[in-house]
């Protein structure tokens, strides 16, 4: 018997550490650069350089700060999406959770739809996102069957809890205001990075590093969430806390996404699972793989909306249309090898 | 480490008791078995020990500590569950399992040290399975993946291993090297409670069983005199029978259920006296201990002792001479049989005065 074997590795390898840095930026740096304004190298430069010296400003300094503070935008909402989906398929239990799929997104858009319908500020539009979203995933993890739960009961459940939020956004629609409310709710709720005001950021950016520094320290233990009950109490981790956490978290996460850039869908889904395809399921390697690959992967699907076509196109219209057939595959693979989990 | 029910009681509904007044010492290095017929609370019994359901009565302690109210994390770092292989950590490879035996240590945010995973893999290559470390659970076979779940748990370094039904569901071989394990980590001074469907298991391998039947009666004591054919007719309704099966140089003590019990249970029929010789072949020093312990819970049969050791050859050969009921010579010869390092054979002939002294009975 082969007994000599050596300890594997538990993390990501140096290598998929340095590409996963590496890809955001690379990314962020281009798009800075791609969109309808042109901004070469040299633009970019002579920005930089009078953003420090106190150069008086040119017509590619505001595109470029624009740009910017849309790209920190999106990194952030990438990166929290994809960890949030990341933790939602381990707290479930299942690879299909995710924040659309469970009903946060809806609830987190159901209050934040309310809050704009009320005359809220950005504040109370995030608060109301919060606490909707949070009712989601607590209404969709009771209705659930806990035991001997086959991977589509909490994904039914989630349709469920989701179908009704959208009922409530319809009617919060129905209510407003046709020639203000209505098209500011409309166009919010199909996503948009583009309404975000440093402001805004502020306000929600906190919350999402928040959630996804501790998840990312969590992240060994998460893979505790994925055992049946009695294992993982006999791990001697208090599990109830554990779970608290991760919910908590994801959800904070997805909701403040939510209230900055509207119902960015999909997100959740397909980082992750292109993550697993690629590292395994093991959360100390998934979490920081989702964190990276998500920004990267938000970054480029918004610089695409925003320069493939003379109007920008919602940015959800586009993660759908990639999202739903790659959801799909997943389920067709679930059914026929027992499980990607 | 002793762990110890006293008077412990447990029902899911008011009046219909699962398990009552269950009394019980399990000492450390010992070897015990859980049987009983479905429903009859095996299960149940192993959950409410490790806390999982909340006793209704009783004091179920560990070295005098009530486990109640332990503190999770010192509870998890004395007593380790091995649940059933069944679609468990199908994503997470062997190593990644292993090392999950360890999360309850250190800080919540912490990763894991160096040490943790020289203990997942020590574990790994104490059961045999280290080169599985890169294998994902899900594309095992289920020895493979029992195995890989006892690593996790002897990763945590715990005091006492409870097992739920370990060589269920596994073919011959795997269950051999299931029990084969069990009787190891016992011989190390390991306590391990395993859950059985196979009284014959209990009978060659344990220490001590405990027999368990819907309502709560139960019997718990050396399984050699624990697993008698009156027994799993009282616990089970079945009718069988408890013989040696002779092998090339060893034989073995099995259980064969013949037919489901019906009517009256046959009186229980003298084994009748007889003269035995006992004679076991010790290839591990570490058995001295036990057989001692087991002949001296026997010294009121015990006519005569004859040990040598023989060098040459590693072993010590030891020759007992007891005088007793047949089935007491039955029960010693089992119990001394399910010791790990030693093969066993005893010659019997009837005692009494009208016997024919010269047909001598292998048994």
């Amino acid at each position: 018997m082969k007994n000599n074997a050596k300890t594997p590795r538990l993390g990501l390898s140096p290598l998929a550490v340095a590409i996963l840095i590496i890809l955001p930026l690379l990314f962020g740096f281009a798009a800075l650069l791609i969109g309808r304004f042109s901004v070469s190298p040299a633009d970019f430069a002579g920005a930089v350089m009078r953003f420090f010296t106190g150069g008086s400003a040119e017509r590619a300094d505001a595109v470029i700060g624009m740009r910017l503070r849309r790209i920190i935008l999106a990194a952030l909402c990438g990166a929290g999406l994809a960890v949030s989906g990341s933790a939602y398929q381990g707290l479930f239990q299942n690879p299909l959770a995710t924040p659309d799929t469970l009903g946060v997104a809806s609830g987190a858009s159901f209050g934040a739809a309310l809050a704009i319908l009320l005359g809220g500020g950005i504040f109370p539009i995030q608060l109301s996102a919060l606490l909707f979203g949070g009712a989601a995933v607590v209404l969709t993890k009771l209705t659930s069957p806990t035991r001997g739960n086959g991977t589509s009961a909490a994904v039914l459940a989630g349709i469920m809890i989701q179908s009704l939020f959208n009922a409530l956004i319809s009617l919060v629609k129905f209510a407003a205001d046709t020639d203000d409310k209505l098209p500011s709710i409309t166009y919010w709720l199909m996503g948009s990075l583009q309404s975000a005001s440093w402001a805004g950021m502020a306000l929600g950016a906190p919350l999402i590093i928040i959630g996804i520094t501790v998840l990312f320290l969590l992240r060994w233990r998460l893979n505790l969430l994925s055992l049946s009950d009695d294992e993982a109490r006999s791990s001697g981790v208090d599990m109830k806390k554990l779970r608290i956490a991760a919910v908590v978290c994801a959800t904070a996460i997805t909701a403040s996404c939510v209230s900055m850039c509207g119902q960015v869908g999909w997100v959740g889904l397909l980082v992750p699972h292109m993550m697993r395809l690629i590292f395994g399921s093991n959360q100390r390697r998934l979490i920081p793989a989702s964190i990276f690959a998500g920004a990267a992967f938000m970054i480029a699907v918004d610089t695409a909306a925003r320069s493939l076509t003379a109007a920008e196109i919602p940015v959800s219209i586009l993660t759908a249309i990639i999202g739903a057939p790659f959801f799909i595959y997943l389920m067709r693979r679930e059914n026929g090898n027992g499980g990607v989990k | 480490m002793k762990l110890s029910l006293k008077n412990c009681s447990f029902s899911y509904r008011e009046g219909e008791p699962i398990i009552k007044d269950l009394s019980i010492d399990i000492e450390p290095g010992r070897l015990v078995a859980i049987l009983g017929p479905n429903g009859s609370g095996k299960t149940t019994l192993l959950r409410c020990i490790m806390n999982f359901l909340k006793w209704d009565g009783g004091n179920c302690t560990l070295d005098d500590e009530e486990i109640s109210s332990m503190p999770p994390s010192r509870l998890w770092s004395r007593i380790a569950y091995v649940p059933q292989a069944k679609g468990v950590c199908g994503g997470y490879t062997a190593y990644e399992t292993a090392l999950l035996g360890r999360a309850g240590r250190g800080g919540v945010f912490s990763n894991p040290s160096k040490k943790d995973k020289d203990a997942a893999m020590s574990a790994l290559r104490r059961l045999g399975v280290a080169h599985l470390a890169n294998r994902r659970c899900g594309e095992m076979s289920g020895g493979e993946l029992q195995l890989v779940l006892i690593a996790r748990a002897l990763a945590a370094e715990p005091k006492i291993m409870i097992l739920d039904e370990p060589e269920s569901n596994l073919d011959f071989k795997n269950q051999l090297i299931i029990l084969d394990t069990l009787s190891e980590l016992a011989a190390s001074g390991m306590a391990c409670v395993f859950n059985t469907h196979y009284p014959a298991h209990a009978l060659s391998r344990t220490d001590k069983s405990l027999l368990l039947a819907p309502g709560g009666e139960y019997l718990f004591g050396d399984s050699a005199k624990i697993i008698t054919e009156t027994n799993i007719r009282r616990f089970f309704g079945v009718d069988a029978v408890i013989g040696s099966v002779e092998g090339a140089g060893t034989s073995a003590r099995t259980v064969v259920p013949l037919k489901l019990a019906s009517g009256d249970a046959p009186a229980e029929k003298p084994g009748g006296r007889v003269l035995a010789v006992i004679s076991m072949i010790i290839r591990e020093h570490s058995a001295v201990e036990k057989i001692n312990a087991i002949l001296e819970s026997y010294s009121g049969i015990l006519v005569g002792r004859m040990g040598m050791p023989y060098r040459r050859a590693g072993v010590s050969i030891l020759n007992v001479t007891a005088d007793a009921d047949k089935k007491e010579i039955d029960a010693l010869t089992t119990s001394l049989g399910a010791v790990r390092g030693v093969t066993v054979k005893t010659i019997t002939t009837a005692a009494d005065e009208s016997a024919d002294i010269g047909r001598a009975e292998v048994v």
